[in-house]
């Protein structure tokens, strides 16, 4: 009998879900339907109907500066996903598996995490007078006669952008990295050794293959949030760089919702591809 | 493996990743203390002064430079965030609470919820903005839109925070409580809810973190300067010139954050020694 009234107990539990359903389907569902519809409404300078049209679509096809938002997103994805992974693997490599001590690893990682509980737009500011004609960088530079002259592409360029970016989310790639080199049999690499193979042998055939599920889970986290930037490049590039985000805000700025929702639903569709490729490259639901 | 060479280079390796890390918020840090009112945002340091924190808390005579917008957006922030999570922890563990049973679709609706953390701000920004704005035609604030945003943002985290804590649950306790004819409610509030509690902080605390320094989301969804959020205050300054003002404000959230982040750590020591010494107890009777 007992039996009987738990699972009656259990059982009355499935309506726990409803509330989150219907948060989630109203408030992130409908806006992004939303998106894809306003997209094909009429634009007029000053106001927009829902006359269904195509000239939106039309218009962000035949423009330069559209069709440039769109390659400079993907340019700056692709080089900072390149960056955040190179400066975060050897990272990830030493805190994941040279760090014996499960105690220092945990600290090493915490250390890389606390700057993340500066405000967002702090950290984004942080690296202006860092990079600036007369930042700390240049000055730096200059006392120790490497250079003569500052440097003034470090600032308000493309490079800024990319390097804020990459000390921004390369956290986001050095967690799931280190993560999946914890979890290594430390004996296969033992036995490997005493086959006789060397380091480079070891990394490549048994190492990299078995971190690579991190790797994917982290260039997902780094894709989603350099995909959807805007305020990085605002604030570092002085406006020159232009992502598709940038045009999102500029054109809700100026009230012209139909190319905002254009652009989002571009934005959308650039940003599954992506998570769809790299889900390919990795079974998550079988690796984790 | 070649350890006793690769070893120390990755070493300094990781040195150099911290500084890199950290280099900005030193230069930050350092700035802030920059003199005022003509000091500017850079190197060299003419003086060192705490001017720019005076100038934060109003203590200063005024100058040609405004003092931060930042008053009234700090206190919208905090209750934003807080409203937030409670609003998101509650959600989180009803979900995950009904997520301990299978049921049909279950994989469906997880991803479904998993979708509100991936999707970038920038569009569940615009969607919501365009179906207050444009569909249904209300204004937006940052007490509806902009929480109906962070809701469906931090929600997600405390979801997964609490499924993680409650698929370690074991269920035979609260078995045991319904059995001795304990309604579902009072098994909840006196059996299961004490002992999730330490995962329902974290939760509160992500979601509480997350919607604190929630900017795309609020940019979009929040209406106009009256609803400014502190990270929406922040962005403002950013077109026009920069003082050193904003880098001792930098530096002021940064110690905020840390004191939650203490307040957060002395809950959870708390709570396990309080776990602890129930435990104890069970073993003496």
């Amino acid at each position: 009998m007992t039996g009987a009234i738990v699972e009656a107990k259990r059982k009355g539990t499935n309506w726990l879900i409803v509330p989150g359903i219907v948060w989630m389907a109203l408030f992130m569902v409908v806006p992004i339907l939303m998106i894809c519809y306003v997209s094909f409404w009429t634009q007029t300078t000053f106001n927009i109907s829902s006359t269904p049209t195509l000239a939106s679509w039309k218009q962000f096809f035949s423009s330069d500066t559209y069709i440039g938002a769109l390659w400079t997103t993907i340019r700056i994805w692709l080089i900072v996903l390149a960056t955040t992974f190179i400066i975060g693997y050897p990272t990830a490599l030493f805190v994941g598996l040279f760090v014996k001590s499960k105690t220092l690893s945990t600290v090493l990682l915490v250390i890389c995490v606390i700057p993340f509980w500066t405000s967002f737009l702090i950290r984004v500011l942080a690296w202006r007078p860092m990079l600036g004609k007369e930042g700390a960088i240049n000055i730096i530079l200059m006392k120790l006669n490497i250079i003569s002259q500052p440097i003034e592409v470090l600032l308000f360029t493309e490079l800024s952008v990319i390097i804020g970016m990459t000390q921004i989310y390369c956290v986001f790639m050095v967690g799931p990295i280190a993560f999946m080199l914890g979890r290594i049999d430390r004996n296969i690499i033992e036995a490997a050794r005493d086959l006789g193979a060397g380091f480079g042998r070891i990394f490549w055939k048994i190492i990299f293959p078995l971190s690579l599920p991190g790797v994917v889970v982290g260039a997902i986290f780094v894709s989603v949030m350099v995909l959807g930037e805007f305020a990085t490049a605002g604030a570092l590039s002085g406006r020159k760089v232009n992502l598709l985000g940038n045009i999102i805000v500029t054109q809700v700025g100026s009230l012209k919702w139909a190319m905002a929702s254009v652009t989002g639903v571009i934005l959308t569709v650039v940003m599954g591809i992506v998570i769809a490729a790299f889900l390919r490259i990795v079974d998550l639901k079988r690796e984790l | 493996m070649e350890s006793r060479t690769l070893k120390p280079v990755l070493a300094a390796y990781l040195v150099a990743f911290i500084l890199f890390l950290y280099g900005p918020f030193f230069v930050l840090g350092i700035l802030s203390f920059q003199q005022g009112p003509d000091g500017g945002p850079q190197f060299p340091i003419i003086e060192w002064s705490t001017y720019w924190y005076r100038q934060i808390f109003g203590l200063t005579p005024p100058s040609r430079i405004a003092p931060l917008p930042v008053g009234e957006a700090l206190v919208r922030s905090l209750v934003l965030a807080f409203m937030t999570m409670v609003t998101s922890t509650v959600l989180g563990v009803m979900s995950a609470q009904a997520f301990r049973r299978k049921f049909r679709g279950s994989t469906f609706v997880f991803y479904l919820i998993v979708l509100g953390m991936m999707v970038p701000g920038v569009l569940t920004g615009l969607g919501t903005s365009l179906l207050a704005n444009n569909v249904i035609g209300i204004s937006r604030h940052w007490y509806t839109t902009a929480f109906a945003t962070h809701v469906a943002y931090t929600f997600p985290f405390a979801f997964l925070v609490m499924l993680a804590i409650l698929n370690r649950f074991d269920g035979s306790v609260e078995e045991a409580s319904w059995s001795l004819g304990v309604n579902p409610w009072t098994t909840f509030r006196k059996v299961t809810f004490p002992l999730i509690f330490p995962g329902v902080l974290s939760a509160m605390l992500f979601a509480f973190t997350l919607s604190f320094d929630e900017f795309p989301r609020s940019l979009f969804a929040a209406g106009g300067t009256e609803d400014q959020t502190l990270p929406l205050a922040i962005y403002g300054t950013f077109s026009v010139e920069i003082h050193p003002n904003i880098f001792a404000f930098g530096v002021l959230t940064t110690l905020f954050s840390f004191a939650l982040l203490s307040v957060y750590g002395i809950l959870m020591a708390l709570s396990v020694r309080r776990a602890r010494k129930l435990a104890m107890q069970e073993d003496i009777a």
